[in-house]
């Protein structure tokens, strides 16, 4: 699909370079060296059944061969390391780095990591992995099976160095440079015509590569503590759009549709920080940082619609983004007697969005003229925190924070927050850590009620909406937990957090938060032969979000107006409990030289979703009753695996492992269960879709033998 | 960045404050005895701090070029007159001894003139009574001491996380393709949940270059905060998301027509009332440029291209 080869040989070209490297070294080393490591080689076997993207999401385990290694050189003041992991996967990693002690230090370092998301994933398109994408004969073939075969994964490569000079201790300086690739293909919906058309799913290419360059000066001296950063960054993506057929129009194969893929971008900032130790044993801290981020784009001037191609005229044909950003922060802490801490602070942060406001005229649209928003926000926080240490080992502390938040933005621009916390922890049991903690938030949003042209302007629910990322809320967190450990070889824990977040100013949207989280953990070592260890956690959300449905243009937006057919507000709340808990055993056949460990771990989430038509004395749509319109399989799942690992340390130097290990995990969802690739070809029941994320299942045994060689 | 250079120009007037001060004095050799005689008692305790990094003479400054074991521990003459017992007369890192905050001290005279500690002051592991030996520990050869690798050892005290790590939607964390430490400064810093960062975006971008724009047409929730949207830890909704599409686009977009439309169990691929707005990706079947778009016109606008 895409040329790897010469990704692949930079890793070689990298892996000769560093090996080279230490055996020059150790070559013209010979006295007071110390040479130390170790080596393992793994062999093994996969038997998997189900989706293996899901399965191998970000591992590659498969059969065969892997090894690990590390090796360590020492001479007097020079130091070398050397190591690699799973070396001959596409997890594989090596990091080079070596120095002399108080002098200079520098590494070189290569790390791969996949992301896989389906495999087998299918598409009536050509072109696949490129940034065009055809069929040959209008309208494209249903029939999957004659469909082109794919996978949606991701691999990321990073190649990086640095190095550090602290001879002039206390001042230092150090420079990194690191470059990383990524290449595969995502999947990417686009709208075959809008409104009320079809769905395509796209595969999209990835070909980014992104280098940065951070250097940065300073000095470290009691009572002084500076430092100076630069960081450069680029971004670079080879395709600027993925240019497509469009199945949903009669248009040929020479005109094609285009959706615009992350521009290149270029940012850097600039930073200060520094420290002062001050009278009363205090500390004066600040970190001032100005950043900016640069893209362009060249626009495009028409679009493909069911019509054919429409022409639009714009202000300027090329976008130039800039969004500057400003850091400041400021934190005094005092701990001027034993029993008092202090902190005050003062943080700024500001988004100056600088980019192009463009104008474009589509006489096709409603309005005809319009122009992109230019997005900013500035935040401001100040606060103290104070922690007081009182008899009988409690521990109380207390704080204050006041923020705000200004932002260009229509609905809500600004947002006070009050947020209050205390805390109080125990310690006057050698064997026994008790704390309890509650926080509350109270958050004021100012709201500007839309500007509408008339009471039928659907603008006119705007009114209403009170989007949650910024709207008023209060919220209120409480914590309790417990440690316990009466013996040295037995932990205990317990712990429980209940949040709940009231959405006090919203009519229409999310309304209610509430999140239950439960925790134990155990670890008991017996008689020094058998460690036993386990943990449960549990989780209860539950969100309840209030909605309307309404037609356009008749101005039944008001969701206090009577309920009609069509014109009606509804509500969903959407439940999820997370079990998870883990068990095992660690048993020392023949201690410090036999070993068994046992293990098994299982996850699953209930998702459910209750959805209530509000429609009064109305009827619900045909067929529909208040019951079975909900789902209850909202990303359902259950993680389950089991592993018995051998150990037996041969001697020092020599350790071999064996074991089994099993894993499975199920996925059941009602939005994708039945899937269907062309569930329709038009309207909005249709789509081209390619089972991206359809059907993660898999069930896999992975056994495994290795050997350890330690020098 | 006039704004910037006039507050970085402010910090000289705290440097007046500099005269006077002084760096904290701290051990001493006085009543010391060697490390000879601490190992004819402590011979496996010696062993482990003998493969340790502080006993690595090519070290400036280590203990091995100081006084070894009493280095950290004080002057071990009282205790050795005392019968050398545990504890007595001699600072040992035991919880049931020494609190959090001489802990940390003794670590702190040597490495607390470094970056990474310039900030423990800053961080919330410090109030909350963590030491340095609650992670680290120096008898042994671990990689930088530490008592166990990321991020099982973070998920000992922070166990909720470790719920959001074992979620089916995660960071590679689990995997250990990414650790705590790659976006926390766990040493304290200035960043919110102590992020290596001023903003989550911020941080989010060092990965994500690509959503980084800046684009035409924003979505304004996006560019405040990632986490209005996502959670980084874990969830069980795909990308991390912090609620199941399409509930989680119609908290905020309820309009005439379809953002305001209830999508149900019978709008999915078995129901009679098949949607593209439900099935699959929902929402994002049509709209995936929700990062920003530079698309043209309503398209763009709408993130459908």
């Amino acid at each position: 699909m895409y040329d790897r080869g010469g990704e692949s040989m930079k890793s070689k070209v990298f892996i000769i370079v560093v090996i080279s490297s230490l055996m020059t070294f150790l070559n013209v080393s010979a006295e007071e060296m110390k040479i130390s490591g170790e080596v393992s080689v793994t062999a093994q076997h996969l038997n998997i059944e189900g989706e293996k993207a899901k399965f191998n999401e970000y591992r590659d385990i498969r059969d065969g061969f892997y090894g690990d290694f590390d090796f360590q050189y020492e001479r007097e003041k020079y130091y070398i390391d050397f190591k690699g992991q799973d070396v001959g996967r596409k997890t594989q990693s090596y990091e080079f780095s070596g120095g002399k002690w108080g002098s200079f230090k520098y590494d070189f370092s290569y790390d791969q990591l996949p992301h896989n998301f389906t495999y087998g994933a299918k598409t009536f398109y050509s072109g696949v992995g490129g940034a065009n994408l055809t069929y040959p004969t209008h309208p494209p073939s249903t029939d999957i099976s004659t469909w082109n075969t794919f996978d949606y994964s991701l691999e990321r490569r990073n190649y990086a160095g640095g190095f550090k000079f602290e001879l002039l201790k206390p001042f230092y300086f150090q420079a990194s440079l690191s470059k990383e690739t990524r290449k595969g293909i995502y999947p990417l919906g686009a709208a075959g015509t809008t409104p009320g058309g079809i769905a395509i799913e796209l595969p999209a290419p990835i070909d980014y590569n992104t280098d940065n360059l951070k250097l940065e000066v300073g000095y470290n001296k009691n009572p002084l503590s500076l430092s100076m950063s630069y960081h450069y960054s680029r971004f670079h993506n080879d395709n600027s759009n993925l240019n497509f057929r469009n199945p949903s129009t009669a248009i040929t194969a020479a005109t094609t549709d285009s959706f615009t893929l992350p521009p290149n971008n270029d940012y850097y900032k600039l930073g200060f920080q520094g420290a002062m130790k001050l009278p009363w044993n205090s500390k004066f801290n600040l970190d001032l940082s100005t950043s900016s981020a640069q893209s362009d784009a060249t626009l495009f001037d028409s679009y493909v619609s069911s019509a054919g191609v429409s022409n639009i005229t714009l202000s300027d044909n090329v976008f130039n983004g800039k969004v500057d950003t400003q850091s400041y922060n400021f934190v005094l802490t005092s701990n001027p007697f034993y029993f008092l801490d202090g902190k005050a602070f003062y943080k700024y942060y500001k988004k100056d969005n600088k980019s192009d406001r463009i104008t474009t005229t589509d006489t096709t649209a409603l309005p005809a003229t319009f122009e992109n928003n230019l997005f900013g926000y500035q935040k401001e926080k100040y606060g103290v925190e104070l922690g007081f240490r009182l008899p009988a080992s409690f521990y109380l502390s207390s704080g204050y924070t006041r923020g705000q938040i200004k932002r260009d933005r229509e609905d809500i621009p600004e947002n006070d927050d009050d947020i209050y916390n205390i805390n109080l922890r125990w310690s006057g049991l050698d064997f026994m850590v008790a704390k309890v903690g509650y926080e509350r938030l109270h958050r004021k949003a100012e709201f500007e009620y839309p500007s509408v042209t008339g009471p039928t302007d659907d603008k006119n629910i705007e009114t209403y909406v009170r989007r949650y990322d910024a709207a008023g809320k209060d919220r209120d967190t409480y914590k309790v937990s417990l440690e316990f450990f009466p013996m040295e070889d037995l932990n205990f824990s317990l712990g429980y957090k209940h949040k709940d977040t009231n959405y006090k100013d919203t009519i229409l949207g999310l309304q209610d938060d509430k999140r239950d989280e439960f925790s134990v953990d155990a670890d008991y070592l017996i008689m020094k032969r058998v460690r036993l260890f386990g943990y449960f956690d549990y989780e209860y959300v539950k969100l309840h979000q209030f909605q309307r449905q309404f037609p356009n243009n008749l101005g039944l937006d008001d969701p206090a107006l009577a309920p009609t057919t069509n014109a009606y507000n509804w509500t969903v709340t959407q439940t999820e409990k997370n079990y998870a808990y883990g068990l095992g055993a660690e048993v020392f056949i023949l201690p410090k030289k036999l070993t068994l460990r046992v293990q098994h771990n299982s996850v699953k989430s209930d998702g459910f979703a209750d959805y209530s038509y509000l429609l009064g004395t109305n009827s619900l749509p045909a067929g529909r009753t208040q019951e079975n319109i909900d789902i209850s399989a909202w990303d359902n799942y259950r993680l389950t695996n089991f592993l018995v690992k051998f150990v037996y340390d041969l001697n020092k130097s020599l350790t071999f492992a064996a074991g089994w290990a099993y894993e499975e995990y199920k996925y059941d969802d009602d939005q994708y269960n039945e899937y269907q690739y062309v569930p329709g070809t038009s309207g909005s029941s249709g789509a081209y879709l390619t089972g991206a994320y359809n059907d993660p299942s898999y069930r896999a045994n992975v056994f495994f033998l290795s050997t350890t060689f330690k020098f | 960045m006039k704004k910037f250079i006039i507050v970085l120009s402010i910090f000289p007037i705290f440097l007046f404050l500099w005269g006077g001060l002084r760096p904290q004095e701290v051990g001493g050799s006085d009543g010391t005895v060697g490390v000879e005689v601490c190992k004819g008692c402590h011979e496996d305790r010696y062993n482990t701090y003998a493969i340790s990094t502080h006993s690595k003479k090519g070290i400036p400054n280590s203990p091995a070029n100081k006084e070894g074991c009493e280095t950290c521990h004080g002057p071990g003459a009282a205790h050795v007159e005392k019968s050398g017992e545990r504890g007595v007369g001699i600072f040992i890192f035991s919880k049931k001894i020494a609190d959090a905050k001489s802990k940390s001290a003794k670590c702190l005279s040597c490495h607390g003139e470094t970056k990474d500690l310039s900030f423990w002051d800053l961080s919330k592991h410090k109030v909350s009574d963590v030491s340095c030996d609650n992670c680290h520990t120096v008898h042994s050869g671990t990689r930088k001491n530490l008592k166990a690798t990321q991020p099982d050892l973070c998920n000992i005290c922070h166990r909720s996380i470790r719920a959001q790590q074992n979620k089916t939607s995660h960071h590679p964390i689990r995997e250990g393709k990414l650790k705590c430490t790659d976006c926390h400064d766990h040493h304290g810093g200035f960043g919110p949940k102590m992020i290596k960062a001023n903003a989550p975006n911020d941080l989010c971008y060092q990965c994500h270059a690509e959503k980084r724009g800046p684009y035409m047409w924003e979505h304004p929730p996006v560019e405040e905060n990632c986490l209005s949207c996502h959670t980084s830890h874990g969830s069980n909704h795909a990308k991390l998301l912090v609620s199941r599409v399409p509930q989680l686009c119609q908290s905020c977009h309820d309009w005439s027509r379809h953002p305001g439309t209830i999508y149900t169990g019978f709008e999915t691929f078995r129901g009679p009332s098949k949607s593209n707005r439900m099935f699959a990706r929902a929402c994002l079947n049509c709209h995936s440029a929700i990062h920003g778009s530079n698309g043209p016109s309503l398209r763009g606008k709408t993130h459908v291209r």
